[in-house]
């Protein structure tokens, strides 16, 4: 049998078993399949539309929801002095901050814990959890705590806190306080530096973040990611100094008790090595803290060393000697008459002007004029060197040129051209008014006269080395000009020496070191006018006069304790200053080297580190090959055994007393030390180590303390301390 | 009746729908991995889920494809009966889910009415169109009586609300009028009538004209889509020609809610990029051309209509699935046909591909080679213009 299949019957042809009377109409069938062709075609173009013609604005939508890059901060460079004591470098603190949006209703719980933790009110929290953008929305981000101990963070149980970010900061850390506080400057909440060398370097110090992709998501929380590159961050570039610490603290202690001693309302100094115009040690008083800003006036973070001027006074006239010496119109022997004080100097007409000198002499040499300063004498000498030679002279010393130091802020002076002299200016410019100079240009004035003569240009920044000790920039003693011949820089030293040994600087003399110098007293003008009894006083000089390796400057504004003269206010500042750094280091004969430098033969003498910070004092012995003993606790050095100037072997041991005694400490209670009459700065220091906070009213000497001394109260207590401007008594003995 | 499947089955039909069970396993996984793990600390949690609903599925696929479907004519009308009795208590007892009754629950089973109802009416709807014939062009008798089905069932699940089910469901229904030979004047006039009703319900409830506003804004120029839906073209988006990889979707970290639900074809575009897109959309396509195969071919206008029913209804929800992800339609709330995660849906679209393949089988589309005489014997008389056997 064959089996045959049958072509194909459309049903509704053939008569079912249930035949379907109707037919179902064809057009409609055919309108239907057009209607979902239509769809799929309209789908399919809009599929070609969103993942085609537009899918890479999709993409960056996505990436920017899923993707966020976080910064791996930079470490900010560290700052050295010039042996590679560490001045600046950094601490690790913890900040906390939010995503609103996602603590959401949580906002009560997080701001109440964070409340509890840090003691600011719920409401503060509250506050930046809930503030919105400009368009009305939640912020994402809000910093709630910055730079906190990282054991605060310890406190705060971070389950639960789903929204709240912790972020390692680096905080900058300055490790002698106001050791050298205007000059390195202090950085804003962001490290980034604002002030002194932290904002001159900052291209340098700051060096540049790296980041980091991390997915997230749409909850904004991380996901692990494997195949995103990580840019490393580059640390920042460290700054090796000039400054030498020892000196540093030095000049900053004797300047800061010059300053007390004298009432002045400020001080400052700055000390070059007159053959190379390296700045080794640079203060302001009052200074700053970088550590502590709040506690300051930020007007005194300037560094008024390089951007405030003065009229120099007296200390100009070695500017009017060099000139006169240079072009062979005085020798130091020239007889003047000094007018016995009272010099009518001639000007057009019939008028004249009145100059005195404090002293009235008859006759004096143009030597013994510098000696005892006398004004009549420049005043005379000055039309002798004619009104271009005389500014020909200032100018080739740098006065009315910025110095180019390597310091953030430095202004150019005033120095004014012949053109626009009066007919007073010749005479009144040779005993140093009528112009206006930076202390640093006074400062590297002198170091070019202790140089033979020859100009260098001063800085502060010796190296910038990264990480692996690569150098990135390096400054080198820097030639300006040869300023005076060394004849004349001879003869000039020669009267400087007699400054100190028979003039107005008998203060400045120090034993077994010829300094030579020069002093300055100069009127400031208020309101206009040259007032009665507002004085720059000042004294710059250099030892040994023979082969001189220190400049130094001191300057006080308004000294009203012993009178106002420079000879008797800035001389013995900066004769303490020299024989601290003669007893401390003997380094002073020779170019400064690294500590590696060698002894005399007849032992080691003994450095002054009384009144230095421990770290300071440890140091310099240290680099005297000592080893000092610590007794007590505190970080100031009272006294000191030997004394300085005694002779040790290299090794022997310095013992040395600390402001600080034992502590009392039981049961988490402690005495309460005596501060009373100790100077507000040492008072804080013995309180502090004691893990006292402090709280100030007033300044100067302590002569209240609540609670009392004796008293045991808990630790971390707050000792609340009044203070009056020290006597002379008081800040005598300090 | 002993014997129902004469020939073949379509073997096309099935293979697309087994073909689009077996990448929802992926696609769902993929799209639920994240959700799974916040909600549940397994990431396979929705996944196991959706694969016991797809085994299920494929049972009540098997069963639909041996039942004949010529016995459901006489059973639709007790069965929609049932579907509006059913609706009518889910209203009363059913379970809230975003602030509509939906759902009603037997102990650990949910069942979604709406979905059991939009098939109950689709069925019911082949049986009165095949059985009045000429009829259907009168008013009274023919076309009033479909409407009246049609109003109690889309009306149950439009007050629920649930407007997309119930659009669906009016949607389907016009579908199948217009392919009856109903009047264009009925037809017209019904949707004259039905507009104003539907506009209304939209302005009485804020979340439906919320989602046409926001349409509305999304697609002009200045206007923002909303979030759900500006994440759903996110996704597309960046999967782009080729997409971003199996399991490496960025979207279903908690950027697009519900990924593994109503908006998983963004996840497949993401993944899978256009190319997959393109590949699911041609098997929905495939599956719509082989179902109006099989109506040509069905033994009578039942299974015509059937066939035709079911495929456009499940071709309809597959096209206005995917226009509402990508922002082509308001959005709705409604699933993609196997695709999505979701149980109702899934196992009733698999009883009705189940009643297809059944309808092919009775087709001579795919005719078995004869070869048993004892065959001829056992089929029954009636059926012999199927297969001849000489």
């Amino acid at each position: 049998m064959m089996l045959k299949k049958d072509p194909i019957v459309p049903p509704a042809s053939t008569a079912g078993p249930q035949p379907d009377a109707v037919q179902l109409p064809k057009g409609r069938l055919i309108a239907l399949k057009l209607a979902f062709a239509l769809f799929f075609v309209l789908i399919a173009g809009r599929l070609v539309e969103v993942q085609i013609l537009e899918a890479a604005k999709y993409q960056a939508l996505a990436r920017r929801q899923y993707e966020q890059t976080h910064a791996l901060p930079a470490v900010r460079g560290a700052i050295y002095d010039r042996y590679g004591n560490v001045l600046v470098s950094n601490s690790m603190h913890i900040s906390f901050a939010a995503d609103p949006v996602m603590v959401g209703e949580h906002a009560d719980r997080v701001a109440g814990r964070f409340s509890r933790v840090f003691g600011k009110p719920r409401s503060f929290y509250l506050a930046k959890l809930r503030s919105t953008t400009a368009s009305g929305s939640l912020r994402r981000f809000v910093w709630l705590e910055r730079r906190v101990h990282p054991e605060l963070g310890q406190h705060l149980e971070p389950s639960g806190l789903s929204g709240i970010v912790l972020v390692d900061e680096a905080k900058r850390l300055y490790h002698y306080d106001d050791v050298a506080g205007t000059l390195v400057g202090f950085t804003d909440i962001d490290n980034k530096g604002i002030s002194g060398l932290e904002l001159q370097f900052e291209e340098y110090l700051r060096g540049k973040d790296g980041s980091i992709v991390m997915l997230r998501d749409g909850l904004g929380r991380p996901r692990p990611s494997v195949d995103y590159p990580r840019k490393e961050p580059r640390d920042g570039y460290h700054l090796t100094l000039t400054i030498d610490l020892a000196y540093q603290a030095i000049v900053e202690e004797e300047l800061k008790r010059g300053v007390a001693v004298n009432k002045a309302d400020a001080g400052l100094a700055v000390m070059l090595n007159p053959k190379t115009g390296e700045i080794l040690a640079l203060a302001n008083v009052p200074g700053l803290n970088p550590n502590k800003l709040s506690s300051y006036d930020v007007s005194s973070a300037r560094n008024r060393v390089v951007t405030d001027v003065f009229e120099p006074g007296s200390v100009f006239k070695a500017v009017t000697a060099s000139a006169a010496y240079e072009h062979h119109l005085v020798s130091p022997e020239k007889r003047f008459y000094a007018e016995r004080g009272k010099y009518k100097a001639p000007l057009a007409g019939s008028k004249f002007r009145l100059i005195t000198d404090s002293h009235a002499y008859d006759w004096l040499t143009f030597q013994e004029a510098i000696e005892v300063s006398s004004n009549i004498v420049m005043a005379k000498v000055g039309p002798t060197i004619g009104a271009e030679r005389l500014y020909r002279q200032a100018r080739d010393f740098g006065f009315g040129i910025p110095t180019g130091v390597d310091l953030p802020g430095e202004v150019r002076g005033r120095l004014k051209k012949p053109f626009e002299w009066s007919g007073t200016t010749l005479q009144t410019l040779a005993y140093g008014y009528e112009v206006a100079v930076t202390p640093l240009q006074i400062a590297s004035a002198y170091a070019a006269v202790a140089n033979s003569g020859v100009l260098m240009k001063p800085y502060v920044v010796a190296r910038v080395q990264n990480n692996e000790g690569e150098v990135i920039l390096e400054q080198r003693p820097q030639r300006i000009r040869r300023v005076i011949s060394s004849e004349t820089a001879t003869l000039l030293t020669r009267a400087f020496e007699g400054v100190v040994e028979r003039g107005t600087a008998l203060d400045a003399r120090i034993e077994g070191v010829c300094v030579a110098g020069k002093t300055g007293t100069a009127r400031q003008v208020i309101n206009g006018k040259y007032g009665e009894g507002h004085y720059t006083a000042s004294f710059v000089g250099y030892f040994p006069a023979a082969d001189p390796q220190v400049v130094c400057l001191v300057m006080l504004d308004k000294p009203r304790a012993r009178g106002y003269y420079g000879g008797l206010t800035s001389a013995p500042v900066f004769r303490a200053i020299a024989e601290r750094i003669v007893n401390t280091t003997g380094r002073f004969t020779k170019t400064p080297q690294p500590r590696e430098h060698s002894q005399p033969e007849n032992g080691i003498s003994v450095p002054d580190v009384r009144t230095l910070q421990v770290m300071i004092a440890t140091k310099i012995l240290e680099g005297q090959e000592l080893k000092g003993q610590m007794i007590g606790t505190g970080d100031i050095v009272v006294r000191q055994i030997p004394d300085p100037g005694k002779r040790l072997e290299a090794g022997d041991v310095v013992q040395l007393v600390l402001n600080g005694t034992e502590a009392n400490v039981a049961g988490g209670r402690a005495a309460v030390p005596d501060v009373r009459g100790m100077s507000l700065r040492r008072a804080i220091n013995r309180l502090v180590v004691s893990n006292f906070d402090v709280q100030v009213r007033g300044s100067g000497v302590v002569v209240e303390q609540v609670p009392a001394a004796g008293q045991n109260v808990h630790a971390g207590a707050t000792i609340h301390l009044v203070c009056e401007p020290r006597t002379l008594l008081s800040a005598a003995l300090y | 009746m002993t014997r129902t499947q004469r020939n073949h089955i379509d073997l096309p039909t099935l293979i697309v729908v087994l073909t689009l069970m077996v990448l929802s396993l992926g696609v769902v996984y993929s799209a639920s991995a994240t959700w799974a793990m916040e909600k549940f600390g397994e990431s396979n949690r929705l996944l196991n889920l959706h694969a016991l609903r797809v085994l299920l599925g494929l049972v009540v696929l098997f069963v639909g494809m041996t039942i004949d479907y010529k016995r459901f004519k006489k059973l639709t009308k007790p069965v929609v009966i049932a579907a509006v009795v059913l609706l009518g208590v889910t209203l009363v007892l059913g379970g809230e889910v975003k602030g509509a009754a939906r759902w009603l629950r037997f102990g650990g089973l949910s069942l979604q009415p709406s979905e059991f109802a939009k098939f109950a009416l689709l069925f019911h709807l082949c049986t009165l169109i095949s059985t009045k014939g000429e009829a259907i062009r009168d008013l009274k008798k023919g076309f009033l009586p479909m409407m009246i089905w049609i109003g109690s069932v889309a009306g149950l699940v439009l007050v629920q609300p649930n407007f997309s089910t119930g659009g669906m469901i009016i949607l389907i229904s016009m579908v199948m009028l217009f392919l009856s030979r109903a009047r264009f004047l009925h037809l017209a006039a019904t949707v004259a009538a039905a507009l104003p009703l539907l506009v209304g319900i939209a302005l009485t409830h804020p979340h439906v004209m919320q989602r046409i506003s926001s349409f509305i804004n999304g697609t002009s120029s200045t206007g923002r889509p909303s979030y759900q839906l500006l994440q759903g073209i996110i996704g597309f988006g960046n999967g782009g020609l080729f997409g971003v990889g199996l399991g490496e979707s960025k979207q279903r970290d908690f950027f697009l809610p519900e990924s593994y639900g109503d908006f998983v074809f963004s996840i497949v575009g993401e993944e899978y990029g256009f190319i997959g897109t393109m590949f699911f959309l041609a098997l929905f396509l495939v599956l719509m051309l082989r179902g109006f195969k099989i109506a040509k071919f069905a033994r009578d206008n039942f299974g015509r209509l059937l066939a035709l029913g079911i495929s456009s209804a499940i071709t309809l929800y597959a096209l206005v699935n995917a226009g509402v992800t990508l922002g082509v339609l308001p959005t709705t709330g409604l699933p993609m046909p196997f695709v999505s995660y979701g149980g109702s849906s899934l196992l009733f679209t698999s009883f009705a591909v189940g009643v297809l393949l059944n309808i092919s089988a009775q087709t001579d589309m795919h005719p078995r080679a004869a070869k048993i005489p004892e065959q001829t014997s056992a089929a029954p008389p009636h059926e012999q213009k199927t297969v001849r056997v000489y």
